[in-house]
């Protein structure tokens, strides 16, 4: 992180920001199953709201297949749709 | 014939019994309506993530079935009669079965196209430059 600070010019904003990446491409998983609380849990934060892909980084494929399994879970009472 | 998978929720005060009877109800309208059973699995009791009908676990059953429209039709509709039965879900599958496996088609595909070698080894260069 240092190194990439010294190398920019001077006056111009230090940002360093880490490539996010997708963790369903990366461990090449296809399928997102709705049964799979351990997983799907990593992706709703304590409102039990679906986290975004700006914030999670995941690809926008898996995104969608994320966010059925999440409606799913949520449907059969394995997922709160909020909590208080 | 279509894949399914059924999955309810027994009020968690129901015996082992009544469970049972539910089981072999669906199993009974499956069969006879020309379906077929892969799965029975019961998923054991689990914290509900919120109330369902005041209750706040349940036990989760799961069945996958291949079956026809009118089987589900008829499934639901005594799922939702039964009084044990506080929830019920039917997913159909088929689709993703076969997504998956046009998936993994593609793959082999573009890995015999890539590598000029075996295609394990051609999958496992591919794999060195993901990382």
């Amino acid at each position: 992180m240092r190194s990439v600070k010294e190398k920019r010019p001077a006056g111009q904003k230090q940002y360093y920001r880490r490539k996010k990446v997708c963790k369903f491409c990366v461990e090449r998983i296809d399928t997102i199953n709705y049964k799979d609380v351990k997983l799907l849990s990593q992706f709703v934060p304590e409102r039990a709201k679906i986290m975004p892909r700006r914030i999670s980084g995941v690809c926008s494929h898996h995104q969608r297949l994320l966010n059925d399994a999440i409606k799913k879970a949520r449907n059969i009472a394995l997922l709160p749709f909020a909590t208080e | 014939m279509r894949n399914y998978e059924i999955m309810f929720i027994v009020n968690p005060n129901a015996t082992e019994e009544e469970m049972d009877k539910i089981n072999g109800q669906v199993e009974s309208i499956v069969t006879s309506g020309g379906g077929k059973i892969e799965k029975i699995e019961k998923m054991g009791k689990r914290r509900l993530a919120y109330d369902v009908d005041k209750h706040r676990e349940g036990f989760y059953v799961l069945f996958v079935i291949s079956a026809n429209g009118d089987i589900i039709k008829e499934c639901e509709r005594r799922l939702r009669v039964m009084d044990a039965v506080i929830k019920y879900m039917t997913v159909r599958t088929d689709d993703e079965v076969r997504r998956l496996e046009k998936m993994r088609n593609f793959r082999q595909k573009r890995a015999a196209r890539r590598g000029s070698g075996t295609s394990a080894a051609s999958a496992q260069s591919a794999e060195e430059a993901m990382q």
